[in-house]
């Protein structure tokens, strides 16, 4: 019998007790302190739980079906949580697989756990739970009028939805809940809610499903919610009043300060958690010091929600990009270079358009003066330098190059009104100074989708992973 | 009195690519509580400073964290071809400017 099982019997006998829960990293692949975590694998821990992806580190990856950290880094940090697993014989759930949870991200994801019990003859249990969303349930919720827009999107037309190279959807607690039913020791899920990591264990054995949620929503960041904040591992403890929290590493402080001030971290409202079938309400959420390293968190109240919505998220292929890297330190171009790149811009045009239709998109962008943030008001004084970025993105990645390149010939020798530099507009840092930057994606879903079958929508793959 | 002088934590991120959120965080109770009076007008001029209608402006006060949030809707979605912050993080530069 594996740790879920037997958690599940001996709960079901009335053998309840504090659940102990580890969260050992944030952002999988970009490395895992190992004194922390080993100090909370002293602990007798229940659980460990790994979040591996977001929406936050933009479209690209979800569009490309590649992940954010390096292959490298990625089979370092997974290595090292499934040892640290099977070890102590307690289950590990990883959310989010690969950065954006698409069907490639999960491959290589998975394909690198078959790579590592291979090589370091491990054998085990792994579930697996895809959160790929097939067009055509999309496009016939969109018709039922069951698609709604998140946050100012257009609405979902069925172009987009063809359009886009992957489409996700974020499992909640339920998708967890039918693979942890089959005991597994590794259970690995495409893209999710990160609460599900943590939170579905504790609601299967009945621990209230507010605080539950809350405290995943904490110990997803690893040690992010303590002074000074930190990847390092951390540790949950949940009762059915309460939890409590405490890093693994002893310089991080989970002070009452810090745990409620996470709750602002990426969130639009402090107040609430917003699950797909209902949600925390953190109005009556009381911190308290248990001493100077720990802090005790309760009062979260879970809120049902009328119905199921999960969100959509998709990427669309935009075109390949080339980028020039370009600086200037002359006040008279600086001064003029909004008009010089619409000059420079149409004398391009001119150029590689004389066999090919205007099929690119090229921009640019001034640091220094506004590259950053678009500012209401213009600076009351220019830079004496500035950096430019341009940009293009093209169907192929030669258009790309030819286009950038031509700009960088043009709008070195471009003769402005007032110019006194006539020898070249630019200071190159690099050479070459343009970069073929790969393909460029747009996120083109960000929905909301009604659904009454979360089981159709994110189904459950079991593989014995047997010793070679 | 300017934010800078008040606040501990001046900081913004995304919260989804579509809206842009910021954390003003004070170290005690009697500096959160002189901001949360003047949550009105922190409004108009967290509107001014990113050139806005005050409509689109929403501010939370959080006493549990001495906090308030600020959020904005994103002109642009987070990593479209015209973004310049694809996480969003260093769009609190104009909160440094405001006095309340």
């Amino acid at each position: 019998m594996n740790a879920v099982a037997r958690l599940r019997e001996d709960f079901a006998r009335g053998k309840r007790r504090p659940l102990r829960i580890l969260g050992a990293s944030g952002q999988l692949g970009y490395g895992i302190p190992s004194p922390a975590l080993r100090a909370g694998l002293d602990r007798a821990p229940d659980m460990i739980g790994c979040d591996m992806g977001s929406i936050d580190i933009g479209p690209a990856y979800l569009g490309s079906g590649t992940m954010a950290p390096t292959h490298i880094g990625a089979r370092r940090d997974l290595r090292k949580v499934l040892h640290a697993a099977l070890d102590a014989g307690i289950p590990l759930v990883i959310g989010s697989a690969g950065s954006a949870g698409a069907a490639p991200h999960m491959e290589a994801t998975l394909e690198m756990l078959r790579e590592i019990a291979a090589a370091d003859g491990l054998a085990f249990r792994m579930a697996s739970i895809g959160a790929d969303i097939p067009r055509d349930t999309v496009t016939a919720a969109m018709r039922a009028g069951r698609v709604h827009p998140l946050d100012g999107m257009p609405d979902l037309t069925e172009e987009d939805v063809e359009n886009a190279d992957q489409l996700v959807g974020q499992m909640g607690l339920d998708a967890f809940r039918r693979a942890l039913e089959t005991d597994p020791d590794v259970l690995i899920a495409g893209r999710a809610c990160d609460t599900g990591i943590f939170a579905t264990l504790p609601v299967m054995l009945g621990f209230p499903r507010g605080l539950a949620t809350h405290m995943a929503k904490i110990v997803e960041c690893a040690s992010l919610c303590c002074i000074p904040g930190g990847r390092d591992t951390i540790l949950a403890t949940l009762d059915d009043e309460s939890f409590t929290l405490e890093s693994m590493a002893p310089q991080r402080a989970a002070t009452p300060a810090s745990v409620a001030g996470h709750s602002l971290y990426e969130q639009s409202s402090p107040y609430e958690i917003i699950e797909p079938d209902g949600c925390v309400d953190l109005r009556a959420a009381r911190y308290e010091p248990l001493d100077a390293r720990r802090t005790r968190v309760s009062g979260a109240e879970w809120i049902p929600a009328a119905k199921t919505t999960i969100k959509l998220e998709g990427a669309r292929f935009l075109g390949h990009r080339a980028l020039l890297l370009a600086a200037s330190a002359d006040p008279r171009f600086i001064a003029r270079s909004v008009d010089i790149f619409d000059e420079v811009a149409e004398i391009v045009a001119g150029l590689v358009c004389e066999d090919s239709a205007p099929d690119y998109d090229l921009r640019f962008r001034v640091y220094g003066v506004d590259g950053v943030i678009k500012w209401p008001e213009p600076p009351a004084a220019l830079p004496r330098e500035v950096f430019v970025l341009g940009q293009c993105i093209a169907p192929t990645p030669e258009r790309a190059q030819e286009v950038i390149r031509t700009t960088k010939q043009y709008l070195l020798h471009h003769g402005y009104d007032g110019r006194l530099s006539t020898a070249g507009n630019l200071a190159f840092p690099l050479t070459p100074p343009e970069v073929s930057a790969g393909a460029a994606y747009r996120f083109n879903v960000y929905h909301l989708m009604e659904t009454d079958d979360t089981a159709g929508l994110f189904p459950v793959r079991i593989e014995e992973i047997r010793e070679p | 009195m300017r934010l800078t002088e008040l606040a501990t934590v001046i900081r913004s991120k995304n919260a989804g690519p579509r809206v842009l959120t910021l954390d003003l965080i004070f170290p005690d109770a009697a500096s959160f509580a002189k901001v949360e009076a003047a949550a009105a007008r922190l409004r108009t001029e967290v509107a001014r400073a990113y050139g806005r209608p005050a409509e689109e402006v929403s501010v939370i006060t959080y006493p549990p964290a001495n906090a308030v949030k600020i959020a904005l809707r994103r002109d642009i979605m987070a990593g479209d071809p015209d973004d310049s912050d694809v996480y969003g993080a260093q769009q609190h530069a104009p909160l440094l400017e405001i006095t309340l």
